[in-house]
């Protein structure tokens, strides 16, 4: 009599909970990522207010301005003079009037009325008042005439 | 002559590659999450020098004054003339007088009404949105509404550096 050996257990891992949990776990992390926040620079400590909401209408046409300064790990300061925090730059405030003025071009060239760009200032909560003054004014001579202040919420 | 019988080709589909990618998209969204705290604006009414100068004879502005200390803390909160303290006593007291000087949250006066914030160029910027802040109104009794007594907020021409 001939005896048939029985099939080999497979070796084959199932996979279908582990993709079930993965695929949740991108679900939760497309979900919470906010990419409307690319221009922020984490670097800036924002002053927090309770009132600080978020605006109900989108502002189409806004451009953020992060002024704050190099800290150390321990949150001291590297630099008395605060800083136009940019992409991979660092501009002192006075220079970042070229790119103001570049910035102010480009939405020309988009057609887009200058009155119609708000400015963001998303300055930290230790900068003189009369730098972020001094950035709003450079923004007046450059035609920008719409700003709102960044502050946060506190976290109960 | 016995014929073996071929063995079925598999039907599994091969799944390593969307694994592959799956892991990639997982890594990917996990390094670009930042959690920050909710952030909010206060809009601030800036228009290009002199342009608010015949309105002032009509409706005389609100003027908050915030003196600073050589920190760069803050020393003196006015409201006009009127001393208010220092520390968040006084914004308080501040938000309170707002709100006699309006007349009520939410009337007719606070669409009217402008506020100029005159800070010490070294003041630190905090208290400056600590001081719009309780312009602006407080929190409903829900803690999301906003009941404002306040819209329009502009900034006294700035000082001079004091260190320059």
């Amino acid at each position: 009599m001939r005896f048939r050996s029985p099939p080999m257990p497979s070796a084959e891992m199932d996979m279908t909970p582990m993709m079930d949990l993965t695929f949740q776990l991108i679900s939760f992390f497309m979900m919470v990522t906010n990419f409307d926040q690319t221009q922020v620079d984490e670097r800036v400590r924002l002053p927090t207010d309770a009132l600080a909401k978020p605006p109900e209408v989108r502002v189409e046409h806004q451009l953020v301005v992060n002024i704050g300064y190099k800290r150390a790990k321990d949150g001291t300061r590297l630099d008395p003079q605060p800083f136009v925090f940019l992409s991979g730059e660092e501009l002192r405030i006075p220079e970042y009037r070229s790119r103001l003025q570049q910035e102010a071009r480009i939405y020309q060239a988009k057609e887009v009325s200058l009155n119609d760009v708000t400015i963001v200032v998303r300055a930290d909560s230790d900068v003189p008042t009369g730098q972020v003054q001094e950035f709003i004014k450079m923004s007046q001579d450059t035609k920008f005439e719409k700003f709102t202040l960044r502050a946060q919420q506190p976290i109960d | 002559m016995k014929i073996k019988q071929q063995e079925p080709a598999s039907l599994q589909q091969q799944t390593t590659p969307m694994i592959d990618v799956t892991f990639q998209l997982l890594t990917f969204f996990m390094f670009t999450l930042r959690i920050v705290g909710p952030e909010g604006d206060f809009n601030i009414n800036m228009p290009p020098p002199g342009a608010g100068a015949a309105r002032a004879e009509i409706l005389p502005d609100i003027k908050v004054r915030l003196l600073a200390d050589a920190n760069g803390n803050l020393a003196s909160l006015k409201l006009g003339d009127r001393q208010l303290g220092i520390g968040p006593g006084a914004f308080q007291l501040l938000n309170a007088e707002i709100l006699k000087l309006v007349g009520g949250a939410n009337s007719a006066r606070s669409t009217d009404i402008e506020i100029e914030i005159d800070a010490d160029y070294n003041l630190h910027f905090d208290n400056v949105v600590k001081a719009i802040g309780a312009c602006t109104g407080r929190l409903g009794p829900d803690g999301k509404t906003i009941i404002r007594y306040v819209e329009k907020i502009k900034f006294a021409p700035p000082k001079a550096n004091p260190d320059a």
